[in-house]
């Protein structure tokens, strides 16, 4: 080539790695802001998700009380056995005091301002405490749900009587109850200690928390340590062949299995078959297992894979047994990935509603269960049954009671993240 | 290729123990062939390990040095298509006799792996391992006692002795390998197994392990499987060559660098090959 040339192929040169340089550089531009955007999408949805659920479920977490004086006089009740009191006419003497009445019309539509179930907070209080017989009670009473929407602001005093669900003559009682300093909104503390009620202003969550509990401690019970022996076996031990090969396709396949069918499986076999009692987390708990099973068995195996094989090889080459290889070095070493994974199985199975509303655990329940075998409710079933409810203060509860679940959900991962990098950090 | 033979001429100088006592077989092979599924690894190897020597093998990349050596205490069971045919005995028991039970073997015959694996535990838990789990102590007095006088066999305690509840994964690469050597050697195998110990290791921590294994002959039988001829050479005393799965040449060390029989082994020693 003549001098000539040699310039310009070494300027081409240049401008094709520019060419090339800018290429790259615009390519990983988009790449980065592809990655942005679904970050911000996904950061959006969930933050809208929180801020309807926190704006609908807020006031659910404090509840109007309206403070009653009540007379416990010895005529209605006996300081020998405080808790066959006549409850009834304490209750309308205590509501009696509290605004003028015309007629006893009138008198019971002051009394039910009051949350229904007064009697049984008056003669909870009194059998607590029954040296108030004979003196004065003074207790913060729930106010009924039309109340306390009244007090929260959801029930507009501008639109006319006859479009809203309290009369004037109510919200006038209300106000002078007001004015008497007798109403207050504290904590919600119902919200999380009593169990469900026909009422909103009484229902609370405690039914169905100890229904999940009891619920994910059975899937627990049998998910874990199943799960850890079949991957263990199939990890470890079992040959590979064909019948292990479709065993594990299977296993891939139930974990994709939608919820819903377990739940029927659920009501065939353990219901129908076995004959266990409906609605209760033992049958629960039973059917979130089969479903949190393949989720613990593909976690632990990806765990023991992940196990270096030359830990492997230094224990058997030592003359371990392979019990004792997989005991001491194996397992342990896979442990923070198996109960990360474990944690994250049992949240999924804390929220899951389907299968459970197939075994009946959708059921109206006023106590909280006192073992696995006792009818129940479950977070998620309680917040489909609050939802699926008419009155006003069962939507703000469902709120609540999502951001109950949420809050359980939250605390599990936590606990996950935490206990993988305590047992990480070991070493 | 003057300056190689030069070079091992030097270190080929017999140590005088090295005649006197008449060597005994410690373990034999006889026929020995391994398949890795259909593919035969190993062809009819007929090799004897004589006892407190160190016996060297050699030969090119995938020949077959490493199945042998893990044909020795069976370790090749682990693999699922691997299937050995022969026998090989360890002082005269066939070791794959179906009543032989190989924990056992393998707490007779211990193995020193390429790549440093320390358990991720501590240094002393690392050495008390194996004299745990096959019964060889029962107080904690003893267990110290035999952790204490394995680091040392391996040269390894003066340098870990303030640190011995330490992850055995943080010391150095030798270090870490002469812990992995102390392991071994705490269940006081009779035949210490060792696949290309140095090949992760600085020429410094080459060098304190080659004089270790020469102090630890006293004790063990060793085989070692190597790349480097100098090692071989340094180290050993008898030395054997194998070429694609098929055992070419043994016999003394000295012999068989400085006069090879078979024209492979010199091809491969003079770097012709491999
Ligand atoms: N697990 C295995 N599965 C299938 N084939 C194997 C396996 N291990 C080794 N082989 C084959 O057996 C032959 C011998 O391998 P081996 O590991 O014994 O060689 P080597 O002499 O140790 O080589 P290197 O010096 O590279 O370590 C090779 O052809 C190898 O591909
Ligand atoms: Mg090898």
């Amino acid at each position: 080539m003549t001098d000539a040339t040699l310039p310009t192929q070494v300027q081409t040169a240049a401008i094709n790695r520019a060419r090339l340089r800018n290429k790259r550089n615009a390519a990983d531009f988009r790449l980065r802001a592809y990655g942005i955007t679904a970050i911000s999408i996904a950061v959006g949805l969930l933050g809208i998700l929180l801020f309807t659920l926190v704006l609908g479920g807020y006031s659910a977490f404090v509840q109007t009380h309206i403070r009653v004086d009540f007379p416990i006089s010895a005529e209605y009740v006996d300081p020998a056995d405080p808790a066959e009191g006549n409850w009834r006419a304490v209750v309308s003497d205590g509501v009696g005091a509290l605004l003028p009445s015309d007629s006893p019309a009138q008198a019971r539509q002051i009394a039910q301002i009051l949350t229904n179930n007064t009697q049984f907070f008056v003669r909870n209080a009194v059998v607590a405490d029954p040296s108030v017989i004979g003196g004065t009670l003074t207790l913060d009473i729930p106010a009924a749900d039309i109340f306390d929407q009244l007090n929260k602001g959801n029930i507009d005093r501008n639109t006319p009587e006859a479009n809203r669900r309290v009369t004037d003559q109510q919200i006038e009682w209300f106000d002078s109850l007001q004015e008497q300093g007798r109403v207050s909104t504290p904590f919600n503390w119902g919200l999380f200690f009593n169990a469900d009620s026909r009422f909103p202003e009484l229902a609370g969550l405690s039914g169905a928390i100890t229904g999940s509990f009891y619920a994910l401690l059975v899937c627990f019970l049998i998910s874990f340590p199943v799960g850890i022996a079949a991957a263990t076996y199939l990890e470890e031990f079992a040959p590979k062949n064909r019948w292990t090969d479709l065993i594990e396709v299977n296993i891939n396949n139930l974990a994709a299995v939608p919820s819903i069918v377990f739940g029927l499986l659920g009501l065939a076999v353990f219901l129908q078959i076995f004959g266990l009692p409906r609605s209760a987390p033992l049958v629960g708990g039973l059917v979130l297992a089969l479903m949190t099973l393949p989720t613990i068995i593909i976690v632990t195996r990806n765990a023991l894979k992940a196990v270096p094989p030359s830990i492997r090889e230094a224990a058997y080459g030592m003359g371990a047994s392979p019990q004792q290889v997989i005991l001491h070095h194996v397992l342990p070493l896979s442990l923070p990935g198996i109960l990360t994974g474990t944690i994250i199985g049992l949240a999924q199975a804390l929220g899951e509603t389907a299968p459970l509303l197939l075994i009946g655990m959708n059921a109206f329940i006023t106590s909280p269960p006192g073992g696995v075998l006792e009818a129940s409710t479950a977070l998620p079933t309680q917040i489909y049954i609050w939802a699926d409810s008419p009155e006003r203060g069962f939507v703000s509860r469902t709120s609540a009671g999502i951001l109950v679940l949420m809050g359980f959900l939250l605390l599990m991962n936590a606990v996950a993240i935490f206990l993988r990098q305590r047992l990480e950090r070991r070493w | 290729m003057n300056a190689m033979t030069e070079n091992k001429g030097s270190t080929l100088v017999a140590k005088p123990d090295q005649v006197v006592i008449p060597p005994t077989v410690a373990m034999k092979g006889e026929d020995v062939s391994v398949f890795y599924g259909a593919k035969q690894a190993l062809f009819g190897v007929n090799l004897e390990i004589e006892r407190n020597r160190v016996t060297s093998l050699i030969g090119p990349s995938g020949c077959g040095k490493s199945t042998f050596l893990r044909s020795l205490n069976r370790m090749n069971d682990t693999i699922d298509i691997c299937r050995v045919t022969g026998r090989i005995t360890l002082d005269g028991e066939d070791i794959y006799d179906k009543n032989l039970d190989v924990v056992e073997l393998r707490a007779r015959v211990g193995m020193v792996f390429q790549k440093p694996n320390p358990f991720p535990k501590s240094i002393f838990e690392n050495v008390a391992y194996g004299p745990k789990i096959h019964g060889m102590v029962s107080t904690k007095a003893e267990t110290e006692e035999i952790v204490v006088s394995s680091l040392r066999k391996a040269g390894l305690f003066e340098e870990v002795k303030d640190r011995l509840n330490e992850p055995g994964t943080g010391l150095s690469g030798g270090q870490q390998q002469r812990l992995c050597i102390a392991r071994a050697i705490a269940t006081k195998p009779e035949v210490l197994l060792m696949d290309e110990p140095c090949s992760a290791l600085d020429p410094i921590a080459t060098a304190i392990i080659e004089e270790l294994i020469d102090e630890l002959r006293e004790n063990f039988t060793i085989v070692i499987v190597t790349h480097s001829m100098q090692q071989a050479a340094r180290v050993s005393q008898k030395t054997a060559f194998f070429h694609l799965g098929k055992l070419i040449e043994e016999g003394v060390t000295e012999d068989i660098f400085t006069n090879p029989v078979n024209k492979q082994t010199q091809d491969y020693i003079m770097g012709r090959i491999g």
